[in-house]
């Protein structure tokens, strides 16, 4: 899929583990490390908003746009 | 879930195993009966009471093809029956909406087409070889019903299909 899901940089930024993440945002570990290894067919705005939340960030800097990957 | 719905799963399945072997049952006797037209034909055509003056080898040739034809919906009945009752299985499972049961609802409907074709041919053949004196009434023939039940089939499966792909999308939305 060209889009790209960068949750991964923005934890290190952010210094924070998925399971902190997930505990924070009440979304189970399986489900936010399918959305972090690009697995995952959707994501849901009330998702996007509290990730973009708890990491203060825009959802441009959770998601990428790479054609041809 | 209600008492009577829950009875539903279980006669579903024992019917459909029931059917099942039945089919298989009047296959063996079609296969019976069109072996014997060749063993024994002169005791055959005194069975059928064949009036004098008929053409007694055309109508002995007609019920051959309506006996041979016949056997050929017993395979395209089995299809059917036991895709129903895998069908069946999945919904007891509690997981009924899978690729697998759309694939399965279509090749119902093709094997419901074949049916309702099979049918005209053997109707088809049975007003060739009825006369007034050898009146033959098959339940054979168009059937409205047949047909609507093929399309209704058809459409159920493409439905199904579409039902599937959204329940696998919706399980990949987080």
């Amino acid at each position: 899929m060209a889009i790209v899901v960068k949750l991964d940089e923005l934890l290190h930024e952010r210094r924070m583990t998925l399971t902190e993440l997930a505990e924070r945002i009440d979304i189970t570990l399986a489900n936010l490390s399918i959305l972090k290894t690009g697995k995952a067919r959707a994501i849901r705005f009330s998702t996007l908003e509290a990730i973009c939340e708890v990491l203060k960030c825009q959802p441009g800097d959770l998601l990428d746009f790479e054609p041809g990957s | 879930m209600t008492k009577g719905q829950t009875a539903a799963l279980p006669i579903a399945y024992v019917t459909l195993r029931i059917l099942i072997v039945l089919n298989w049952l009047y296959g063996a006797a079609i296969l019976g009966l069109l072996a014997f037209t060749f063993i024994n034909e002169p005791w055959f055509m005194r069975a059928i009471d064949v009036p004098a003056g008929t053409d007694a080898q055309a109508i002995m040739t007609g019920l051959r093809w309506i006996a041979g034809l016949g056997l050929l919906a017993v395979p395209l009945n089995h299809l059917i029956l036991t895709r129903l009752l895998r069908m069946v299985e999945t919904v007891g499972r509690g997981d009924p909406f899978i690729a697998a049961n759309a694939y399965r609802l279509q090749a119902i409907a093709w094997a419901l087409l074949a049916l309702q074709l099979l049918s005209i041919v053997i109707g088809g053949i049975g007003k060739a070889i009825a006369s007034k004196e050898f009146p033959l009434h098959l339940d054979a023939g168009f059937s409205i019903n047949g047909w609507l039940a093929v399309i209704l089939t058809f459409v159920l499966a493409r439905v199904f299909a579409e039902g599937t792909l959204m329940r696998e999308d919706l399980e990949g939305t987080i």
